[in-house]
Formats: structure tokens, C-alpha cells, sequence
């Protein structure tokens, strides 16, 4: 992600932080948080646990069945069945305890990521703008992949290693005791000074995996760049200097990869030089000591198997420790998102209303955007006590400057932004006092920014209700004037939208939105700058059918366009979040005010025209 | 492997689109990757050498516990039949030169054989990470270079999503191959001495233990078949999620306008169960794998006791052989469990090579004059088009024989109804497609003469869809051009009035803007893709005007900026606003990729055609607005 973002996204949370309610339990350990979901299956988890266990348990009696057959050998005893026959015997039974163990824990591990995938998934539905301000869609993707895929393998694997690790190096030192005390005494000392460093490699590799991690997504983040902008760049013959930077960022990346390699390999080496050393001391002493006679031949081997066992915590001791260091903290960016309350939601007595009229009334309404965060405002005027009261059926044109409140406006109406209480009512009630499910089904906002979702165009229109028959779409489509645009297509409603399908224009775009928005024939409907994209022919035959169409029923439409304004009932003007004044066309004009300015401001290009009609008229009159 | 595609008229850009699943083993795709190896073979060839020291030592220490130690001085044998590799005699030379007890030396010799294994082989590793790293680096920058030049013509017909998966990912896996090929080099090495020495121990008895191997080895194979299609289902199950999720997330705004929430979350809830039981599955198969693999050493250890006891009893095997082997007897598994581990990167790598190549071998290019001709230092900027006929397809005609000439310093406007191939006839000229020769000229020089990045250089464009690109201001402005200096940005800035906004930016000139420009207003935008084009001062400026509605003063301040652009600079604009045209010299109206009318605006209106129409259309917008 661009560097900017990255700025605005690590600010975003705090200034999250401050305003929003966050969940109490969010000062908890993020590792405590999941054993309740853990605790689910708790006869899973622990029963695997304790199966691994006890097959780590009848691992380490293998080397006392080969301790019996070496020794056996060596005394020229041919009863070598029994020792043959209980290592196999181990061995089944090791395999049927690992078997279900590894499988009834992973598959807690699973079961896990199931729950919080959900339970993600169910939260970030019902999270408001500021939240989406907060966190970009990058960023939500990356924690509900590879975040959950983290405390996954950290329940199905981390634990197992965790209990096992611990387990079985009590086991190995329990049976090497009872085979030579003297000998454990003088392996013990060492084991720790092993252990350390090879935490710390463990250690030092985490982190550079992180950078290496992180080295690959700013790779793709400047390859995605470099090919979206291609052309400029070609236009611009700056294709050696963008090769040249490539290079710079692609041998940085290998260089990191390499250190992890490095890492990686010495962490090999050392492990391996752990196991010679303490070998040694065994081979050496063990060695004296059956010299001495004090051991056996076999008791010599066992010894050395039993190493091999009190040594794997120190071998996957680090990779216990990585798995539990990003389990720990990909779990705390989990319950992050979890923790935030959502913005907006029911008021507790919030009643629905048996029939929606569609009368607005507003009443000193004032809004602030928190912060910077918000951008499309382009900075943070808002609203500043605006009163207005609008009749069922009227259809409004709100017209101002950029950044004048018009989009907030539309915003608060549909608590997409939550208003004060008492100053936006719906049909006489607070709009905060009705199930925010009721505001939205009879408050339909087709939002300036024309999103369409990557599946069949019809799939889009009938977006809020997939069971809709084809009729209704088609009527909606031919409101929005789009039909003929899809009866072109092979495919009809059937064609496939975005990257894998159709690429449909700009105007395309706003209309397949404008139809999604009048299918649903709500009591109130809100319009944000939709006819930015369509030309002003085709907006003149929407407008028109529009009027139509929405009879009886309120409309607020946003526009930069005084052309579209001229179809309202009245004209509302803001600036700078105050009602600068209301009115019909020619009330408007009439005062002279802000309206009248905006129309001089757009018809300084008209001067021009003026001129150039006049230089036309006499081609005009010679045609005729 | 898709043949290069040489038959220019014929590109089949759907192979881009193709889903590349590689079930048969393709060698020819890994052996060509040794080309970009090629230039590390020293280091190849070093890490090899490293790798063979290493299995050597590995071998020869557990043989100074077994021969020497075990056989020599715990259960001191007569048998000296059986190999020692020199150890034991090493170990005598050694007793009488420093006289210390035969225990030491055997564990000096001990000492010594692992800590070698342990450095060659970090040695090995380390030295093999740094040639294949450095090989892919150059591979990765070889694609890179390749794709940066493929033309307009390549990126109009492929999603960009599809050419850099194979920069990145695709890379990614090779990277993995590679390192995975250091893994079973490691494990493979030391398995061939370990067998090569249980042969000369004892060959019955070896072989004894080897008839274990064809049972890992189809435990492998089963699980490799019953895994593969449960993997196939996790993959596309993850895939199925990261896309609802991704959906849901961009439109989320549209999500709970329309009340979708819950529909959306149950579809999501599906693909998820799905996605649970296809992981169940996949722990399942691995859990009935895993263990059994393990249980190999136990198998081992109890064919060991049985048969190299008897051996032992009968004579035929010293004990410290038999001690020997069941050293072994976990490495003659370990290259099988490698295997199957590395089975599937191996496939995923060549299907990867096969994307990668396949980006690479595709052969499409602008064509390069041999003796390309330079541009006088001096360029008037005269532009003239001779009997042009252009087409994307052969059969339908873009521009059919467009002729007309632009004087040094005139301002052309060209209008057209979309589709009359206005916006093919300026890519033409700034050369991001191939023309017929002697149909454009610049300054009376053929362009297809000169070298298509000196013309971009000498003719600055302005395209509609300019990119802004992640970096600050400056570098937008500069866009890498190490002659264009911070004055020279600021200069060009203050000429299009893009300085007033870009003062007052947080940080100014340094203020980092996100990718695509998205914290700048359109006609920002607009005003910074004026700047960078100023900067770059080219003779000869194309134009493709933005019809992206903007409000009426920031407008203004683009027209002006427009006018400031254009002053005595050969330009041609493909206008859509009204004062744009008016303020043209001359106009070319376009229709069907024919020119249909040139002349002064007075001209075309006194003529009573084409143009004339189109005006009083547009008048006619002008005149809606105004009304009333």
C-alpha cells in the first residue's frame, strides 16, 4: 500500500480509539480471549492432548525394547522375538494415539477459524464509516486470511508443541535418570546454554520472516503501480528509470530472503552441533562407563536415543515460541476488530412504524466529521444547524459547492452517519427512535460512487432482494434508461460485471446503480450526484421519468447542475453546511442569493456561448 | 508449452486468461530455468562441493561410534572385516601421536566429524540461497523489463491482474521450489553415502531394511492422490471466500443501504462449512499420513533387532554395525517424507515457470527502425498526416486515409462522435502503435524512422486516464526524469496554477500522494498531469480532455491552464468543451475514421455540415442550462 495510506491507516484506529466504545474486554490477553472458543470442544482438545501425550509416552519404552536386544546380542542371548515384537507393538499403539491426537486438536484449530471467520464476517457488517475510514479493505482481507490461518496453526500445532515439548522432555529425563543417573547429571548443565541460542536464532528468524513478508507486499504493491500506470510511463519514457527502481526493490527483497536463509540454515547447523556435543558426552563417558562395566552396551544406545528425545524441545522449541508470538498477535489484531462497537445501531426502545409516508422534517441539525479520516468530504464542514421540513411526495434538489454538506446530508438521512437525536425525524418520529433496518428499507441512497459487485448485471439491480422476478428488473433497468444498453449485450441480464465479464462505462455504471436504487420504489429515495457520468440528453429522459415515477413519493437529489435542479419541486442551496436558502427555480433566481450566483458562475462559460450563438445564428438563418 | 506466438495478426491474448494446472512432469520447463543460474555456476558448483563434504562427514561420525568405539574398545571384536573407512586406523595414528586414552580420540574424531557436517552444510545452504536468489532476482527484473516494453497494444487487451501474479507470486513459488530443492539435496545426499556404507557393512541385512522403503514409498503415493483433490477443494473454497469477503467489504456501503447483510452472511457461512469439512478432511489424511511416516524408524528398529541380532549371533555382523544401523535407520526415510512434501511444489513451480515463460516468449513489439534517425535539436513541431490508414483488426478500419498537415505553433481541435477514431489517431502519433511508413511525419521525418522513446520524449501527452503514482508531488511532476529538477517542477506548477493547491499541501512539493491520486480533487489531478507534461517541455503537445464534470471555477482555472499549456507549442486536442474548440486555430472533424471537415470555426459553420451539427448540439446543452 502507498505510504500515505499507510500513515492514514496506523492514525486511524487511535483516533477510533477515542470515540468509539470499545468492548470491556479488550484490555485482556489476547491468548486468554480464545480459549473460550477453544473450550468448545473441550473434550476434543484435552482428549487429543492427552492421546499425544500418552503416545509420546510409549515412544520413549522404545529404547528400553532396543536396550533388551543390544544387550541380549552382546551376551550371544538368541531371544531377540520379545524385543522385535514390543517395538512393533509400541509402535502400533504410538501411531493409533498420534493418529487421533494430531487429528482431534487440529481439528479444534479448525473449528476455531471457523468461529472467528463468522463471527468477523457477522461484525464488520455491522460497522459505520468511521470504522471503513479506519481500515482500509487491504488490511481487513489480511487479517481475516492470514491472521486466522496464524491461530489456526497456532491452536493445531503451537499448543500441541507447547504441552508435547514439555511433556516429553520430562519423560526423557525421568527414563535417563533410571538408566544412569550419573550420566543425566552431566548432560544437564548444557542443555539450557543450547536452548537460549537456539531461541534466539528462533527468534531473529520470526522477525526477518516479518520483513520478508512485508518486503513482498511493497514488490506487488510497485509492480501492481508500475502496470496500472504503464502508459504514462511509456508516454513519458521513463521505462529504464522504472526498470532501474524495480531492480533496487527486487534486490532488496532477495537480499532480505537471503538473511532468512541465513538464519534458517544456522539454526540447522547449531541444532546439529547441539546433538554432536552432547553425543560426545555420551560416547566419551557413557563409553567409560561400559569400560568400567558400570553400563551396558545397550543401556549406552538407549542413552543415545533418549537424547534425541530431550533434545526435539530444543529443536522445535523455536518454532514453538514463533507459532506462539504470531498467534498472540494476530489474535490481538483479530479481537482489534472485534473490540469496536459498531457506530450505529438499534436505540433500545426504537419501535418501527407501522407505514412510512416519507415526510421529513429536520430540525437544527448539526454534524462534524471526526478527524481527517473522513476524505470524501474533502475536509470536515459538515452541517451546521440546519432546519428543514420536506412534504411527502416533494421532490428537492440539493445544490452547493463542493464539500458545502450535500453528501452528509444524504448520509444522516439514511444513518449511514448517526445524526444527534431529535433532528431528524421521519414521518414525525426521531429517525433514531426506528430499527435501523426499518430506516433502510424505506430509505433507499443510491451513493455517488457507482460500486457495482462482480456478479450478473441483473444479480446488481435486484441486489436487495435476489428472489425479485426479472419483470421488476427489467422495468427498473428501463427507468434508469439502461435497457437497451443490456438488451446489447449476448448475455442480457445474465452479463457478467467487472474484471472477469463486462467492463461497462462510467455512465453505465451510475445507471445500473440508479436502477438498483429504483427497484426497491420506496416512500423515500435519495439521489447523490447520479448523472455525473451520463450525458445531459439522458439525463433529461430519467429526470422526466422520474418525475413519473416517483410520484406521491419523496425524492432528494444532489447535483452539481443547475439543469438538474430546474425538475425539483423546490431547490435547496447549501454552503458551508447552512442552508443558504430554499426555494422554486424562480424564487431562487428572483433573490438573487447563492442560487442566482451559482447559475452566473456556470454561465460564465455561457458568455462565451452567447457569442458564439450569436456567430451561429447567421449560419443558423443561412441553413433555413 | 504454448509455441511463441510469432504471427503478429493472430495474438491469442486468452492464454493470459487460461488457468494453468501442470499434471505431467515437464523438465524442459525447470532445465530452462538454469539459464538465469548460469551466471552463479560457481557458486553452484561450490555449494555442491559443500554438500558432498558434508554427507561425508555425516557418515563418518556415527561410523567412529559404531567401528571405533563400540567395536573398538567397548566389545573389542576381531572382526576387521567389515569397512571402518580408515577411522579406526586414524583413530591409532592419532593414539600415538598424542598418547591420550583411545576413548578421547574416537571422541576428538567424533568432535570433529560433526562439527564439520554442521558448517559444510550451512556452507552448502547458504551458498545455494545466494546463487538461485541471485538468479530469480534476475529473472524476476528480465520479466519485469520484458513487460515494461510490450505495448499499448498488449496492456489493451490484458487485465494487468494477470500479468503481475506472475512478477510476484509466481517468482514466490520458484523461490520456494528452489529452497525446497536445498531440503531434499540435504536429505538425499547423506541418504546415498549412509546406504553406500550399510552396503559394504553389511549387504543382507541392508537389504533387509530396504524392502521397507517401497512401503514409504506407495504411503506417500496414496496419500499424494487421496490429498491432492482435497487440496484442489481447500484452495478453491479459500479462493471463494477471500472473493465474498473482498465484495462484501468494497460494496459494503451498498451492503447495508440495500439490507443485504444477512443474505451475504449466509452465502459467506456456506462457503465457510465448505471450506470446514475440506480442512477436516486434509487433517484427517494427514493424521493417517504424518504418524506413519514416523513409525517407518520404529519398523526399522525392530527388523534391525530381529535379523541383525541373528546376524550378530551367527558372526556375520559386528554389534557395532548393528548399532550402526539403527543410526541409520531414520535417514533412509527422511528423502521419502521430503518428497512428498515437495511433490506439490514442484508441480505449482512448473505450472509457475509455465506463466512465467509464457509472459516472457510473448513477442509483441513496437517496431525499431535499424538506423533510427534523430530529431533536430530544434523541432518546429510540424505535424502532417499523408493518406493514414490504421486498424486494430485487418478488416475493419480505424482511420481510412487521413491527410492534413499542422502548421508549427497552430492549436488543432478534434472533434468527432465516439468511436470516429479521434483518440487512435493521437496514440498514433505519440507512437503506441505501428503505422504504415511515410504516413506520419514530424518536421518532414517519417516517424516510423525514429525511435518511439525519442517521439515521446519530443510529444508530451495528456491522456484522460493519466496515472498518479504513489511517491510525492515532485516525483509526480518529474516522474524519474533526473533533468527535470525541483525547479523546474515548481516552475511548471506555477504555469498551470497547480501551485496554489500543491502549497497547500501538509508537506508542499513533498506531500506523498496516494496511488491514483485519490486524496487530490479531479481537477487537481487534472492541473498535476499539466504540470509533469509542461515540465518534460515537449515541441509538439496531445491532448485528450478530460469530460469528467468539474465544478465551474475549477474549470475556469484548467482552461487557463490550458491556454498557458498550449502558447506556441504545436498542439492537438481532442476537444469536448465548447472553449476549447473555440479557442482552436483550426478543427478536424472526424467521423468514422474519415476527416470529414478541417478549417476555422467560422469556416465549418459557414460550411453547414458535420460540425455545424455537432455544435448546435452542444449549444444546445449550453442553452438547457442556461435557460430561464
Amino acid at each position: 500500500m502507498a505510504c500515505f495510506f499507510c500513515a492514514l491507516s496506523a492514525r486511524g484506529p487511535g483516533l477510533i480509539q477515542m470515540d468509539i466504545a470499545r468492548n470491556k474486554n479488550a484490555d485482556r490477553n489476547p491468548l486468554w480471549r480464545l480459549l473460550p472458543l477453544v473450550h468448545r470442544n473441550p473434550w476434543r482438545f484435552w482428549g487429543g492432548m492427552s492421546l499425544i501425550n500418552l503416545g509420546r509416552l510409549l515412544e520413549a519404552f522404545m529404547p528400553l525394547a532396543l536396550k533388551m536386544g543390544i544387550d541380549r546380542m552382546a551376551a550371544g542371548d538368541g531371544r531377540l522375538a520379545f524385543p522385535a515384537l514390543a517395538i512393533l507393538g509400541l509402535m502400533v499403539a504410538r501411531y493409533i494415539a498420534f493418529n487421533f491426537g494430531r487429528r482431534y486438536v487440529r481439528e479444534v484449530g479448525v473449528e476455531v477459524a471457523f468461529e472467528l471467520r463468522q463471527r468477523l464476517y457477522w461484525h464488520l457488517e455491522l460497522m459505520g464509516p468511521r470504522f471503513f475510514a479506519g481500515y482500509t479493505t487491504g488490511d481487513l482481507m489480511a487479517r481475516a486470511i492470514n491472521d486466522i490461518s496464524l491461530i489456526r496453526q497456532m491452536i493445531g500445532l503451537g499448543t500441541r508443541l507447547l504441552f508435547v515439548l514439555g511433556f516429553s522432555g520430562i519423560i526423557a529425563f525421568v527414563f535417563m535418570l533410571h538408566q544412569s543417573v550419573s550420566l543425566t547429571l552431566l548432560l544437564l548443565p548444557a542443555l539450557p546454554f543450547f536452548a537460549v541460542f537456539g531461541w534466539v536464532l528462533a527468534a531473529k528468524i520470526f522477525n526477518q520472516s516479518t520483513i520478508v513478508q512485508e518486503g513482498f507486499s511493497n514488490l506487488s504493491a510497485q509492480v501492481q503501480e508500475n502496470l496500472n500506470g504503464i502508459r504514462t510511463i511509456q508516454t513519458h519514457a521513463q521505462e529504464a528509470h522504472e526498470i532501474r527502481r524495480f531492480e533496487d526493490t527486487s534486490s532488496h527483497y532477495a537480499r532480505d530472503y537471503y538473511r532468512l536463509m541465513f538464519f534458517n540454515s544456522a539454526l540447522n547447523a547449531w541444532m546439529l552441533a547441539i546433538t554432536g556435543f552432547t553425543t560426545l558426552l555420551i560416547v566419551g563417558f557413557g563409553g567409560a562407563q561400559v569400560v568400567s562395566g558400570e553400563i551396558s552396551v545397550g543401556t549406552f544406545t538407549a542413552f543415545i536415543f533418549y537424547l534425541g528425545m530431550m533434545l526435539s524441545p530444543v529443536k522445535e522449541g523455536g518454532v514453538m515460541v514463533t507459532l506462539f508470538q504470531r498467534g498472540g498477535s494476530a489474535a490481538a489484531r483479530i479481537f482489534e476488530i472485534l473490540d469496536h462497537e459498531p457506530e450505529i445501531r438499534d436505540a433500545p426502545d426504537a419501535a418501527p412504524l407501522d407505514r412510512i409516508g416519507g415526510a421529513i422534517t429536520i430540525r437544527h441539525l448539526s454534524y462534524r466529521h471526526a478527524g481527517r479520516s473522513h476524505e470524501r468530504e474533502g475536509g470536515w464542514p459538515a452541517l451546521d444547524d440546519v432546519s428543514l421540513e420536506i412534504k411527502s411526495g416533494e421532490m428537492i434538489a440539493i445544490l452547493g459547492r463542493v464539500g458545502s454538506g450535500k453528501s452528509t446530508l444524504l448520509r444522516l438521512i439514511v444513518r449511514l452517519l448517526d445524526p444527534a437525536p431529535g433532528s431528524i425525524y421521519l414521518d414525525d418520529r426521531d429517525i433514531r427512535m426506528l430499527p435501523l433496518a426499518q430506516v433502510r428499507s424505506q430509505v433507499t441512497l443510491v451513493p455517488q460512487d457507482p460500486f457495482l459487485f462482480a456478479t450478473r448485471l441483473g444479480h446488481n439491480i435486484a441486489y436487495d432482494n435476489p428472489e425479485r422476478p426479472t419483470e421488476e428488473v427489467w422495468r427498473a433497468a428501463e427507468s434508469a434508461d439502461l435497457e437497451t444498453t443490456i438488451r446489447r449485450f449476448p448475455n442480457r441480464l445474465e452479463t457478467q460485471v467487472g474484471e472477469r465479464g463486462v467492463t461497462l462505462s462510467g455512465g453505465q455504471k451510475q445507471r445500473a446503480s440508479l436502477a438498483r436504487g429504483l427497484i426497491r420504489e420506496t416512500p423515500v429515495l435519495l439521489l447523490d450526484d447520479c448523472f455525473s457520468s451520463v450525458d445531459t440528453e439522458t439525463e433529461e429522459f430519467i429526470l422526466s421519468r422520474l418525475k413519473t415515477l416517483r410520484q406521491g413519493r419523496t425524492t432528494l437529489m444532489v447535483s452539481h447542475r443547475v439543469s438538474t435542479a430546474r425538475h425539483a419541486d423546490r431547490i435547496l442551496v447549501l454552503d458551508k453546511g447552512r442552508v443558504a436558502e430554499i426555494g422554486t427555480h424562480q424564487e431562487l433566481l428572483a433573490k438573487r442569493g447563492l442560487y442566482a450566483a451559482l447559475e452566473r458562475a456556470q454561465g460564465r462559460r455561457d458568455e462565451l456561448t452567447q457569442a458564439l450563438v450569436a456567430e451561429g445564428a447567421v449560419a443558423e438563418g443561412s441553413q433555413s | 508449452m504454448n509455441a511463441p506466438l510469432k504471427d503478429k495478426t493472430t495474438k491469442d491474448y486468452s492464454v493470459f486468461e487460461d488457468d494453468i494446472d501442470v499434471r505431467n512432469f515437464d523438465m524442459r520447463l525447470i532445465l530452462r530455468l538454469t539459464h538465469w543460474i548460469a551466471p552463479y555456476r560457481a557458486q553452484m558448483l561450490g555449494a555442491v562441493a559443500l554438500v558432498l563434504l558434508a554427507a561425508s562427514a555425516a557418515v563418518l561420525a556415527p561410523v567412529v561410534v559404531s567401528r571405533v568405539v563400540v567395536d573398538g574398545i567397548l566389545l573389542p571384536t576381531a572382526d576387521a572385516a567389515a569397512p571402518d573407512f580408515g577411522q579406526k586406523a586414524l583413530a591409532h595414528w592419532l593414539d600415538g601421536v598424542t598418547g591420550l586414552h583411545p576413548l578421547v580420540v574416537a571422541c576428538g574424531l567424533y568432535a570433529l566429524w560433526t562439527a564439520l557436517w554442521a558448517l559444510f552444510g550451512h556452507g552448502f545452504r547458504i551458498m545455494l540461497a545466494r546463487a538461485v536468489l541471485r538468479g530469480l532476482r534476475d529473472l524476476r527484473r528480465d520479466l519485469f523489463a520484458h513487460l515494461e516494453r510490450l505495448p499499448s497494444t498488449f496492456y489493451d487487451r490484458v487485465a494487468v491482474g494477470r500479468v503481475m501474479t506472475r512478477l510476484t507470486n509466481d517468482i514466490e513459488t520458484l523461490f520456494e521450489l528452489l529452497a525446497g530443492f536445498g531440503v531434499l539435496l540435504g536429505e538425499f545426499v547423506p541418504f546415498f553415502v549412509a546406504v553406500t556404507i550399510m552396503l559394504a557393512l553389511n549387504p543382507t541385512l541392508t537389504f533387509e531394511l530396504l524392502a521397507l522403503l517401497p512401503l514409504a514409498a506407495l504411503a506417500t503415493f496414496i496419500f499424494r492422490v487421496v490429498s491432492r483433490t482435497v487440496y484442489r477443494g481447500i484452495r478453491s473454497s479459500v479462493s471463494r471466500l477471500n472473493e465474498n469477503l473482498q465484495e462484501n467489504l468494497s460494496g459494503i456501503e451498498v451492503v447495508q443501504l440495500y439490507g443485504r447483510e444477512q443474505i451475504n452472511y449466509d452465502r459467506y457461512t456456506a462457503i465457510n462449512r465448505e471450506n470446514r469439512h475440506k480442512e477436516n478432511r486434509a487433517v484427517a489424511i494427514e493424521s493417517y499420513y504424518g504418524p506413519a511416516m514416523d513409525s517407518m524408524a520404529f519398523l526399522a528398529m525392530a527388523t534391525i533387532i530381529w535379523f541383525g541380532g541373528h546376524h550378530v549371533l551367527s558372526g556375520a555382523a559386528s554389534l557395532g554395525s548393528v548399532i550402526l544401523f539403527a543410526q541409520f535407520a531414520d535417514m533412509l526415510f527422511r528423502p521419502i517424507v521430503a518428497m512428498g512434501e515437495q511433490w506439490n511444489v514442484v508441480f505449482r513451480a512448473m505450472a509457475s515457470c509455465e506463466r512465467i515463460f509464457q509472459a516472457l516468449d510473448w513477442d509483441e513489439a513496437l517496431k525499431e527502425p535499424a538506423h533510427p534517425t534523430p530529431l533536430p535539436a530544434d523541432l518546429k513541431g510540424k505535424v502532417e498526416f499523408r493518406h493514414l490508414d490504421f486498424g486494430y483488426v485487418p478488416g475493419s478500419p480505424i482511420l481510412k486515409d487521413v491527410s492534413f498537415t499542422i502548421a508549427p505553433g497552430e492549436k488543432v481541435a478534434i472533434v468527432g462522435p465516439t468511436g470516429s477514431g479521434k483518440t487512435s489517431l493521437i496514440r498514433l502519433l505519440c507512437r503506441f502503435y505501428d503505422v504504415p511508413a511515410g504516413t506520419i511525419l514530424l518536421d518532414g521525418i517519417d516517424i516510423m524512422e525514429v525511435a518511439p522513446s525519442e517521439i515521446r520524449r519530443r510529444v508530451g501527452v495528456v491522456l484522460q486516464d493519466f496515472h498518479i503514482f504513489s511517491g510525492s508531488v515532485y516525483d509526480n511532476i518529474a516522474l524519474g526524469n533526473p533533468n527535470i529538477t525541483r525547479a523546474d517542477a515548481e516552475r511548471a506548477a506555477k504555469l498551470v496554477h497547480a501551485d496554489p493547491f500543491i502549497s497547500a499541501l501538509p508537506q508542499g512539493y513533498e506531500t506523498p500522494l496516494t496511488e491514483r491520486g485519490r486524496n487530490l480533487s479531479h481537477g487537481q489531478r487534472q492541473l498535476l498531469a499539466f504540470a509533469r507534461v509542461l515540465a518534460m517541455n515537449p515541441e509538439v503537445l496531445i491532448l485528450d480532455e478530460a469530460t469528467a464534470s468539474i465544478d465551474t471555477e475549477t474549470e475556469l482555472v484548467i482552461q487557463d491552464a490550458l491556454a498557458k499549456l498550449t502558447e506556441g507549442r504545436t498542439s492537438i486536442i481532442i476537444a469536448h468543451r465548447l472553449q476549447t474548440i473555440r479557442e482552436a486555430h483550426r478543427i478536424v472533424v472526424l467521423t468514422q475514421g474519415e476527416v470529414r471537415e478541417i478549417g476555422t470555426h467560422a469556416e465549418l459553420i459557414a460550411r453547414g455540415g458535420v460540425y455545424k451539427t455537432l455544435y448546435e448540439l452542444q449549444v444546445q446543452d449550453v442553452k438547457a442550462e442556461t435557460a430561464s
